[in-house]
């Protein structure tokens, strides 16, 4: 079989999506850190594979791939093991629509609070000149904006309020989602619950406000399981600092 | 029980009734106008939270026992599913994987910048005849914030020139996408036709004529574009219009990538 290499970031949002997928259906991979706040993505080396420099990114064989829930998709196609898709129309349905509500709605919101609150102040020690630099590197000038307002803390309070707004919004239409079903959008566990899991596992410790065993109780329930699979903890162990500082702390809680 | 609930053949409302009648699937349709905020009173749903919360915004509706269903790629996929396959979406993983990302492409970057021009040039006015009451009744009964804010900016035809300008350079980068895709001579975007084909030519169709300028000299596109409306299933799904001109039927969509 064709080789697998993943470049990937923390076990955590769009580069924990793949790891996870991978481990879940037990297909072994070569993994290839990426540290995003030090740019590996932008550097000559990461762009040779995605020119676009946005992680994560997998090759297998010769074939790249791009866009973590896409190159999920495909993980579940491509390789044996359990199907991480329901067989039925309506359940995948809307196992694509929670991914898309999480891609596009509600994860931007979660995305735009951690570059507010951790990506930018990550980098606030590098001097202006430096930082321009860094910008300057970068292909997409989607991601050149982006990067901007991080690195110069340019957030207006009305975008970090809407982010705000939505991510209580996401948060409580999760927990009547859960309380309808086992898993997020269907009785089974499936790429879904891998894609939201990657953005709401930190919850019980980030946003201790909206998400707990007494305000959220099907969420709970469902981070409980999640967090106890041994996909998920041996892939969390791959990761390092705060991220899997997060996740042991939430993970003692739920052992018991 | 399953309905599909539709506007005028145009965007996503074309691509989903075009990607039915290839499936031949005999589910039953309705016409409903999204200007009037219909989508937002349908009969018979128990289950509202993907019309709601829809990304797509004021896109068709399919009602399967109660519950109900959105996002015109995704629909189109169940339609053929259903079906166990009917030819709009590749059993390679990799070639669906490439149509995926196609997919992902025209949903994010062309369908909120053909809905943004396409309101603006041919709904503004409808929403701003009419009374504050009726206004008020219709933003009502959307539960969304962020979409019923959309339909408030078009009725004070709050423009951004920014956007505009991005939008407008997001269809002509998107023709040009085409054009070259099909450089290698192929009649389908993906090699056999797919789901790319419909929900591309279904938002660049109503902009050959408000921009008319991103097709010039994009022969091939052009050529694509006729090819996919001479389709059966296309030449169906225009047949359902009630009005003259079903490309000038917008009601607020996707919104323009706010982050990330």
């Amino acid at each position: 079989m064709a080789e697998v290499t993943l470049y990937h970031w923390e076990p955590n949002a769009n580069s924990g999506k793949p790891m996870l997928a991978l481990a879940e259906k037990g297909v072994p991979y070569q993994s290839h850190y990426i540290d995003m706040l030090k740019f590996d993505q932008h550097q000559p080396e990461y762009l040779a594979v995605n020119p676009q420099g946005t992680i994560p990114a997998m090759t297998h064989g010769d074939r790249v791939l791009t866009e973590s829930t896409a190159i999920m998709e495909y993980v579940n196609e491509a390789f044996p093991g359990p199907d991480l898709m329901p067989a039925d129309a309506q359940d995948r349905w809307r196992v694509r629509w929670w991914m898309k509500f999480m891609d596009q709605w509600l994860g931007p919101s979660f995305s735009m609070i951690g570059w507010c609150t951790f990506v930018g102040p990550s980098l606030a020690h590098k001097s202006e000149e430096e930082r321009e630099a860094m910008i300057a590197r970068i292909p997409l000038p989607e991601r050149r904006a982006a990067w901007r307002k991080a690195m110069f803390a340019e957030f207006s309070e009305s975008e970090l309020d809407e982010s705000k707004r939505r991510i209580a919004h996401g948060v409580s239409m999760l927990e009547e989602e859960l309380g309808k079903r086992e898993y997020v959008a269907s009785n089974q566990y499936s790429l879904a619950d891998i894609n939201i899991f990657n953005s709401t596992y930190m919850l019980p410790v980030g946003n201790a406000d909206l998400c707990s065993l007494e305000a959220t109780p099907n969420i709970w329930r469902w981070l409980k399981a999640v967090y106890r699979r041994p996909a998920v903890q041996q892939t969390w162990a791959m990761g390092s600092g705060r991220f899997t500082d997060r996740f042991n702390a939430i993970m003692g809680d739920f052992a018991g | 029980m399953t309905i599909l609930y539709h506007g005028e053949p145009n965007g996503p409302s074309l691509s989903v009734l075009a990607a039915l009648f290839e499936s031949g699937l005999a589910i039953e349709r309705k016409a409903i106008d999204l200007l009037a905020g219909e989508r937002h009173a349908l009969p018979g749903v128990t289950d509202s939270v993907a019309l709601d919360m829809a990304v797509e915004g004021e896109g068709p509706v399919l009602v399967a026992d109660g519950e109900a269903m959105s996002e015109a790629v995704f629909l189109a996929q169940y339609f053929d599913e259903k079906t166990g396959g009917c030819g709009l979406q590749p059993s390679d993983p990799y070639e669906r994987w490439q149509m995926l990302m196609w997919c992902r492409q025209a949903t994010e970057r062309l369908s909120p910048a053909v809905a943004y021009l396409g309101n603006l040039a041919w709904s503004q006015k409808r929403l701003a005849a009419m009374s504050e009451a009726d206004f008020d009744k219709l933003t009502g009964m959307i539960a969304s914030e962020d979409l019923r804010q959309r339909w408030q900016q078009l009725r004070d035809d709050a423009v951004d020139a920014a956007k505009v300008e991005d939008s407008k350079s997001k269809v002509a980068q998107f023709a040009a996408r085409v054009e070259a895709q099909l450089a290698d001579g192929r009649g389908w975007l993906m090699g056999p036709f797919s789901i790319a084909d419909l929900e591309t030519f279904a938002w660049l169709r109503p902009m050959r004529e408000l921009e008319a300028a991103a097709f010039a000299g994009q022969e091939r596109c052009i050529a694509w574009m006729d090819r996919v409306e001479a389709r059966p299933s296309v030449q169906k799904a225009l047949s359902h219009a009630t009005t003259d001109n079903p490309a000038h039927a917008f009601a607020p969509g996707p919104e323009i990538n706010r982050w990330g």
